[in-house]
């Protein structure tokens, strides 16, 4: 039996089946319809110092139907709880779309090629099956490392793993049938005293890391060793010097700066924002549509690429939420923009490239502009060491303590947990409370270099949009990277 | 089109169902707790509903306790009901060891009758909404500008059962409207929740709204700088969001980690500011009982600038050594933690020009965006202003002004504040269930535009 042997909707003729009849209620009535029915299983395991372990595991199972009725969108999605609850769901999309009638600008969807497939998520071991006792045991014992010095006054440390069965059927012939598994696990310490309160985390600093994968991905993270560490530094930062203010040359690692992708990048090109989508709670964009091709976001060094295709990753797919097959796009080339992330209606609308990436939270929310796997190109810039050996002197700065951005994602601060005094390419000092601040085009106009393949990692994300708000679950992947005279201490 | 706007899942019958199944499971102590939600949203944008959306969920959420150990196990429909009791039971007999736990399930008790059914808000259609958001797109066009927005109601239901004779039940009417007009560089943002569709005053929040984003066009930068301003109540919600991560849950106040830990019964805020959880309220949105069956209570927070208590569950409550104030929580993704989430601000009674007429040189912020903590300690966050925001000279609004960057402490915020407002409008809080934060326009000083000074290094 495979990881991917569970639940009711395991069987692709089943789906198929369901995913007709709703289909067929429309059938004639509408332009085009697309129907998502979704069975998902997710899996918590928390361990807290001070308190009880939690587990707990949560599956639902329904149907989300888009339909395009005189050039008016209607959606409505419903639990799977009986046979008629697909048509039921197909019935209200079309009343929703029809009570529009005549309301606002049409919509044209430009014809697809039907797509059909399957996808599987590769596992080596199913984390599902890992008994409960085991997984607490594990827990127990990281929390035992991370809060070994009496200073911490607080840790959580928690796995997690969720399993998807994603299927997708449209009336222009696509279906298709996704079976996704994730894994992932976090840690998080706080230590008090010497009147401060400082966190560290690992291997993400938000809600852990999670990668396309099975159990196996845990022993990637050495998840013991790194406890102990960042309980160390947890408390080591109560007492470190405070981080300077001024400009400085800054290395960052991997990590934030996968967060700096997220809000600077990932965002700032969904292209429902560019067109206004968002206008009222996300946000716009700095870039516009006739910016891509010739806008300069950043240096020569930085090539950013959208690639669901890449297995392993929290945002890898086969095909997306609307049933575009995946496929890599530059986003940034060399520093300038050439892509966007797109759905069909958006792209449509804009004359833009389709690049797969209309994506949703389950079977109840319509798809959304959202990042998939979003990464930064390795660069020339060797391993870490190498590239602070060619900063000189400066920071190295690591892993997020807290994050704001505009809604233009032009002007944002960021802080980050830890941050090294670097002298002659030397890590020195532990620096707490850094602070970085900056407006996107110019930062990423100040890359000097990244680093190689070998620094390169992934980070798992969850991220929030839409009213009412959804979930995207999604990826950003980088190495470290050199930045020349960066504005820091401005908190 | 008139849709039908009926219960998430079917009232009649429903606690007993759960209790049967709470009773069936073998564990020590059942709790079964059913959210449920039918909501539907009019999202509108670039001159058409782009985003109509009709969406029900439901959750059955099991925790099943063996010697003192929790596990949870939930389903989306009610057929899976009884394995999920069956796999929480499991779970939980893996997790005891033979040591004892302290998880405990609700002791029943009456909870507080709320007024949570309104008839406005089931008469707020898809056909209303979306005549709605067809004239407020015509308005905004005839202003020379465009508007987006979302107008929507929702059913929300929540059902609480243990095998220990925990038996509750409410469904709520919601309403909210937003909405975002621009015009030229003007921008404008309203937002508002209630029970009531009424109460929302739609029309003529839409029509002010429009008329803001006129005024605010030809914006200048915000120098670098220390002012005087006036938060709108949507802007001062967004502070009073942070008053948790200052101390004020039960996982904090048990960690001994700030303000109730480290300063219960201090003054921290001005004498006029006084802020509580109560989702006893006739604002925001009242419920009567928490995730786990407890009734909610109202917490005080701040009383007249004095730090009151920690919102609490039962498991932080159990480790404070005192009652659950009735606001256990599961957030996606995080581990089960006890949220202030119906946070209200007591009003005062001055209107917005009568606090923007005192002062002589300011800035008026209706909103506030990407707000992120940045100290516990000194509930230091950091964040930009959006949209609405104008210079006040000589107790005026004057030039409108650009969204800009602040950094400075909530509580020094506070113990500025010499003048609140009477009116307040409420915000949904983000991932939280049924969360929301009702606030009036406050007036205080020496808030910090800018980045920090390079020159005070």
């Amino acid at each position: 039996m495979t990881a991917h042997e569970w639940g009711a909707l395991a069987d692709d003729a089943y789906a198929r089946r369901v995913l007709e009849s709703a289909l067929d209620t429309v059938d004639g009535r509408v332009q085009y319809a697309d129907a998502r029915l979704i069975e998902c299983e997710e899996l918590r395991s928390y361990a807290q110092l001070g308190a009880d372990p939690d587990e707990r595991i949560e599956q639902n199972v329904g149907i989300g139907v888009r339909v395009l009725v005189d050039g008016q969108w209607g959606f409505a999605a419903r639990p799977l709880a009986a046979d008629t609850d697909a048509a039921a769901a197909a019935r209200q999309a079309h009343a929703s779309a029809v009570a529009l009638a005549g309301s606002g600008k049409r919509v044209e969807l430009p014809p697809r090629e039907p797509a059909s497939g399957r996808y599987e998520t590769e596992v080596a071991q199913d984390p599902f099956a890992v008994d409960t006792a085991a997984r607490h045991e594990l827990l127990a014992a990281w929390l035992g490392a991370a809060s070994t010095p009496a200073e911490v006054a607080a840790a959580q440390a928690g796995v997690n793993a969720k399993r998807q069965h994603r299927h997708f059927a449209d009336t222009e012939g696509s279906r298709q049938h996704q079976h996704l598994l994730e894994t992932g696990a976090m840690l998080v310490v706080t230590a008090a005293g010497h009147g401060d309160v400082q966190r560290r985390s690992y291997p993400n600093s938000f809600h852990g890391n999670t990668a396309g994968a099975g159990w196996e991905y845990l022993a990637s993270l050495a998840m013991q060793e790194n406890a102990a560490r960042v309980g160390q530094e947890a408390v080591a930062l109560l007492t470190a010097p405070a981080a300077p203010r001024g400009y400085a040359d800054v290395v960052i690692g991997a990590q934030q700066v996968s967060l700096q992708i997220h809000e600077s990048s990932g965002h700032a090109l969904e292209l429902d924002r560019i067109l206004g989508d968002e206008a009222n709670y996300a946000g716009t964009s700095f870039i516009q549509a006739s910016d891509v091709g010739t806008l300069r976001y950043g240096s020569d060094a930085v090539t950013i690429a959208s690639d669901p295709t890449r297995p392993g990753t929290r945002g890898s797919f086969a095909f997306d939420d609307e049933g575009t097959p995946a496929r890599r796009a530059a986003l940034i080339d060399r520093g300038i923009v050439r892509n966007t992330l797109s759905t069909r209606d958006s792209a449509a609308r804009s004359g833009l490239a389709l690049t797969g990436a209309a994506r949703s939270d389950g079977w109840a929310y319509l798809p959304v502009c959202f990042s998939t796997h979003v990464y930064l190109e390795p660069g020339d810039g060797g391993s870490l060491d190498e590239l602070l050996d060619r900063m000189g002197d400066g920071y190295y700065i690591d892993d997020n303590r807290s994050w704001s951005i505009d809604n233009q994602r032009l002007n944002f601060q960021f802080g980050t947990e830890v941050a090294y005094e670097v002298k002659k390419g030397r890590r020195g000092r532990l620096l707490k409370n850094f602070s970085y601040g900056g407006v996107t085009p110019q930062f990423w106009g100040s890359v000097e270099a990244v680093a190689g393949p070998s620094e390169f990692r992934a980070f798992g994300y969850p991220c929030g949009k839409g009213e009412p708000k959804q979930w995207g679950f999604l990826s950003h992947g980088a190495s470290p990277m050199l930045v020349r005279d960066l504005r820091i201490g401005v908190a | 089109m008139s849709t039908e706007f009926a219960a998430p899942v079917a009232p009649d019958g429903l606690l007993d169902r759960l209790g049967a199944a709470a009773k069936a499971g073998g564990a020590d102590a059942v709790e079964i707790t059913l959210l449920g939600r039918a909501g539907e949203y009019t999202r509108f944008a670039g001159g058409r509903v782009h985003q109509p959306q009709d969406i029900l969920e439901t959750q059955y959420s099991v925790r099943a306790i063996v010697d003192g150990h929790a596990a949870r196990a939930a389903v989306g429909t009610v057929n899976g009901l009884d394995e999920a009791v069956r796999r929480a039971t499991t779970a939980a007999r893996a997790m005891a060891h033979g040591d004892h736990g302290n998880a405990t399930v609700a002791t029943p008790a009456a909870a507080q009758d709320v007024v949570l059914w309104h008839d406005d808000t089931a008469a707020f259609d898809a056909a209303q909404r979306a005549q709605a958001a067809g004239r407020t797109m015509r308005e905004a066009e005839k202003a020379g500008g465009h508007a987006a927005g979302m107008f929507g109601r929702a059913l929300t239901q929540i059902a609480v059962v243990t095998s220990t004779g925990v038996a509750h039940h409410a469904l709520a009417t919601e309403a909210i409207g937003s909405l975002t007009a621009t015009v030229g560089d003007g921008t404008s943002h309203w937002i508002d929740l209630h029970r009531s569709a009424a109460a929302l005053d739609l029309a003529s929040s839409v029509d002010r709204t429009i008329a803001e984003a006129v005024a605010g066009q030809n914006r200048i930068p915000v120098p670098d700088g220390r002012y005087t301003i006036v938060l709108g109540p949507q802007a001062a919600g967004e502070l009073l969001g942070f008053l948790e991560d200052a101390g004020f849950s039960g996982e904090l106040a048990a960690a001994k980690v700030g303000l109730v830990a480290q300063r219960a019964g201090d003054r921290v805020a001005s004498p006029l500011v006084t802020v509580a959880d109560d989702a006893l309220a006739t604002v925001g949105l009242p419920i009567g009982f928490d995730m786990e069956g407890t009734p909610k209570r109202r917490v005080p927070l701040l009383t007249n600038g004095v730090v009151g208590e920690a919102v609490t569950n039962l498991a932080t409550a159990k480790a404070l050594g005192t009652a659950s104030t009735g606001h256990a929580h599961i957030a996606r993704e995080e581990v089960p933690t006890p949220v202030a989430a119906n946070i209200v601000m007591d009003a005062g009674d001055a209107t917005e020009a009568e606090l923007i007429a005192g002062v002589e040189r300011g800035i008026y912020v209706q909103r506030f965006w990407y707000t992120r903590l940045v100290d516990r300690l000194t509930a230091t966050i950091t964040g930009v202003s959006r949209d609405g925001c104008f210079l006040i000279e000589d107790g005026k609004l004057a030039q409108p002004v650009a969204g800009a960057r602040f950094t400075h402490s909530i509580l020094d915020f506070l113990s500025t504040v010499d003048g609140v407002g009477a009116a307040r409008r409420s915000q949904p809080v983000m991932n939280v269930w049924n969360g929301s934060v009702t606030a009036p326009a406050l007036r205080g000083h020496g808030f910090r535009f800018g980045s920090a000074k390079i020159e005070e290094n």
